[in-house]
């Protein structure tokens, strides 16, 4: 008997709790898994999502994949039909994606979304993760570069410290000062042929080469524009650290321990320069211009960085499309965009609030990155419909890397041009 | 009266072979979802073009004919060649000499060989890598150590020694556990009788511990050679893609993994393992051939 009036009690419970529980959501799922693969931005982007949460009474539960896994991960899981819900785009893959349809068409979620306006977003962006006229995927964020400097090196050796003002002819003028004043203990510059987004594309397109032109399917590497920029490279390369050592510490690694005065880096790395122990001797400034026509000043369009959005997409085959377009709506909106600039996660998707980004990090400016939006000029991350091929590939030998190993040879850059010129024009000939 | 004697016969044997066919079942299940099907998909899908992520279409012998035409696909095999003959030999040769000595009654046995198989309890990436760091050119400890300035993984002519080095040091654990197994199967009559004739401890080893030992030699090296031709990790780990020595190092494997996961080029992915596949085949088919002439079974 009493175990009887036992279930029956417990019984009505699980229904109240039951009812309770579906009368909190509007939605047919409790849980919505994210995947992304920036261990950077997860603090802050839980933050946003747990707030998204309180009202929608739907869990969010975000999972950090490192980059190369991040996509292994997403094409298996692509091919098997167990994508996560929610997760990010990039311009590498994007195109790939959405032609699959593996990814949800969010056209009729927005035309409901009131305060969803696609035209507030970067149009480089939004324009990336669309096709045929529908969208894909919402723009979460946008990127520049910067250059990057260690102050104390500067002083030490007695060389000014770079500005606003300077070009590329400036800098590699102060990377053999460093490199010569130090016998060769400490190098002035630091760019590995992995740098590309971060690196010499900016001075490519800053010459009035075309990574990769408008149509995304050719490119302009090899021309006389794109080779202006490269021997540009090749200057600071002759003084800066040998590749050699850049291949077994990275960039980044060889900023930090010191034996690299300058290096250029992206808004996305911030937080690893910003919490290094000499993190004080760190300053930013803006990305030199390129002094093309070599009349000693600035013109426009001389000043340029590459920049890239990632995207919030959610899978083709979501249990409840409405609750994860619900979440990329909030995670886009200007609340959690102002939001995501605030906690420094990253600058926003939407041009004019990323202000907020520039004091998120106390003690640090990192306003180089916002002002080169106003007085400078914006280029896409170079891209095609599978990008990695390509893009490997002009990294490696029989590319780049012949003219990173032999940096005062002016005839092994010019060639390294070339040769990517064809590669580049292989791989989009080889694409569907 | 013998038809009768047949059908009770084939009864018995019937209900005998529905046995036996009931416990090789679980192991033929798995080898098939396991093993057959994915070799038998994976050469059918090195006959197609890869299109996207999922779509492809039929290609012929085009995949093939790419691979072949590319150097790369050479220098890969090459590569990996010479990365079997760094490790399997190098591995059999100090593992045996090594399981000799902590096959002897001697002080701290257990503790030597704790450490001898340590690095087969490693996870294989972080193995390389440590050494990734011990190699570093400008900060590594071998460098420091000998205060040589030696790009041991970068410059193209040592890399694949110095990843074959790695790879010596990753299974001779194992292979000294195998060894010191089969240096138990040996009774000791032979060597008491070694002994008494005059024989000393080098002679007793070339012409006792050898010859017998010939069975778990050759099993170790059969199934070394295999392991060290699907090499991947020690490459993929310790080698930067910007790397100059990558092309004169990186292994079939390697290329397949760019292939088919960097490049989302399943077919030629594909195709590359086939390749190696019937490479590893016919190294195993001449070593079948040789089992015959170099094994001393007793």
């Amino acid at each position: 008997m009493k175990l009887r009036k036992l279930i029956a009690v417990l019984l009505c419970a699980t229904l109240v709790l039951g009812f309770g529980a579906m009368s909190a959501s509007a939605y047919e799922v409790t849980e919505i898994n994210v995947n992304i693969w920036d261990n950077n931005q997860l603090a802050g982007l839980q933050t946003i999502a747990d707030k998204w949460s309180e009202t929608s009474g739907v869990k969010v539960n975000i999972n950090v994949i490192d980059w190369d896994n991040y996509w292994t991960l997403l094409a298996a899981g692509a091919q098997g039909g167990t994508m996560p819900d929610v997760f990010w785009m990039h311009s590498n893959t994007a195109s790939m994606y959405m032609e699959e349809g593996l990814l949800l068409n969010l056209d009729e979620y927005i035309a409901a979304d009131e305060s969803m306006d696609l035209s507030r977003y970067y149009e480089g962006i939004t324009t990336l993760y669309s096709m045929d006229g529908s969208q894909y995927a919402i723009p979460k964020d946008h990127d520049t570069i910067a250059l990057l400097y260690n102050e104390a090196i500067f002083n030490e050796y007695g060389v000014d410290v770079p500005t606003d003002d300077w070009n590329w002819g400036d800098v590699a003028a102060a990377t053999k000062a460093i490199t010569e004043a130090s016998g060769g203990k400490v190098y002035g510059y630091a760019m590995n042929t992995s740098n590309n987004q971060d690196g010499w594309y900016n001075l490519i397109e800053g010459y009035g080469g075309k990574v990769i032109t408008e149509d995304h399917k050719g490119t302009t590497i090899g021309s006389d524009e794109g080779k202006a920029g490269m021997e540009m490279m090749r200057q600071i390369l002759e003084y800066g650290v040998p590749q050699t050592s850049l291949s077994e510490s990275g960039t980044d690694q060889q900023f930090i321990s010191g034996t690299a005065a300058m290096i250029s880096q992206g808004s996305w790395m911030i937080n690893a320069f910003y919490t290094a122990d000499n993190a004080a001797d760190f300053k930013w400034v803006m990305l030199p211009y390129c002094d093309a026509n070599g009349n000693g000043q600035e013109d426009p369009g001389e000043r340029v960085s590459a920049y890239n959005g990632l995207g919030w997409a959610a899978a083709y085959n979501v249990a409840d499309p409405q609750a994860c377009y619900d979440l990329i709506s909030y995670f886009c909106s200007e609340e959690g965009q102002k939001m995501q600039a605030e906690l420094g996660v990253t600058m926003a998707g939407m041009p004019g609030i990323s202000d907020a980004f520039a004091s998120a990090f106390e003690g640090m400016d990192v306003s180089a990155f916002t002002k080169i939006e106003e007085t400078g000029t914006l280029f896409f991350r170079p891209y095609t419909q599978n990008t990695p091929v390509w893009e490997d590939a002009i990294q490696q030998q029989g590319a780049f890397l012949d003219a990173w190993l032999d940096p005062t040879n002016p005839e092994a850059m010019a060639t390294a041009c070339d040769n990517a010129q064809a590669i580049i024009e292989n791989a989009i000939a080889q694409e569907w | 009266m013998e038809k009768v004697k047949k059908k009770k016969k084939s009864a018995a044997l019937r209900s005998e072979a529905r046995w036996a066919w009931f416990f090789v079942a679980p192991t033929m299940i798995g080898l098939i979802i396991l093993n057959f099907y994915p070799i038998i998909s994976t050469i059918v899908q090195s006959f197609y073009r890869t299109k996207g992520l999922t779509g492809q279409t039929f290609a012929g012998f085009q995949n093939y004919v790419t691979a072949f035409q590319d150097s790369t696909t050479w220098q890969a095999l090459l590569n990996t060649i010479k990365y079997a003959i760094i490790e399997v030999p190098f591995s059999v040769v100090i593992a045996l000499i090594l399981a000799v000595f902590l096959n002897r009654k001697m002080i701290g046995r257990s503790v030597y060989r704790t450490i001898f198989f340590l690095p087969m309890v490693c996870a294989p990436a972080a193995v390389a890598m440590v050494w990734k760091w011990l190699y570093n050119q400008n900060f590594g400890l071998i460098n420091n150590l000998f205060g040589s300035n030696v790009a041991w993984v970068n410059d193209p002519n040592i890399t694949w020694i110095s990843i074959g080095i790695i790879g010596v040091w990753s299974v001779l654990g194992y292979n000294i556990v195998l060894f010191i197994s089969g240096l138990q199967e040996i009774p000791g009559d032979y060597y008491e009788a070694a002994q008494i004739d005059g024989a000393g401890g080098i002679r007793q080893f070339f012409n006792i511990t050898v010859p017998l030992l010939s069975p778990t030699t050759f099993f170790i090296v059969q199934t070394r050679i295999i392991g060290a031709l699907t090499v991947f990790d020690l490459m993929f780990m310790v080698l930067d893609k910007t790397s100059q020595a990558l092309q004169k190092t990186q292994s079939m494997v390697y290329i397949f993994y760019q292939y088919a996961f960097t490049n989302n080029n399943k077919g030629m992915g594909a195709t590359i393992v086939v390749i190696l596949l019937v490479f590893i085949l016919l190294v195993t088919f001449i070593l079948q051939r040789l089992e015959k002439k170099v094994v001393f079974y007793n």
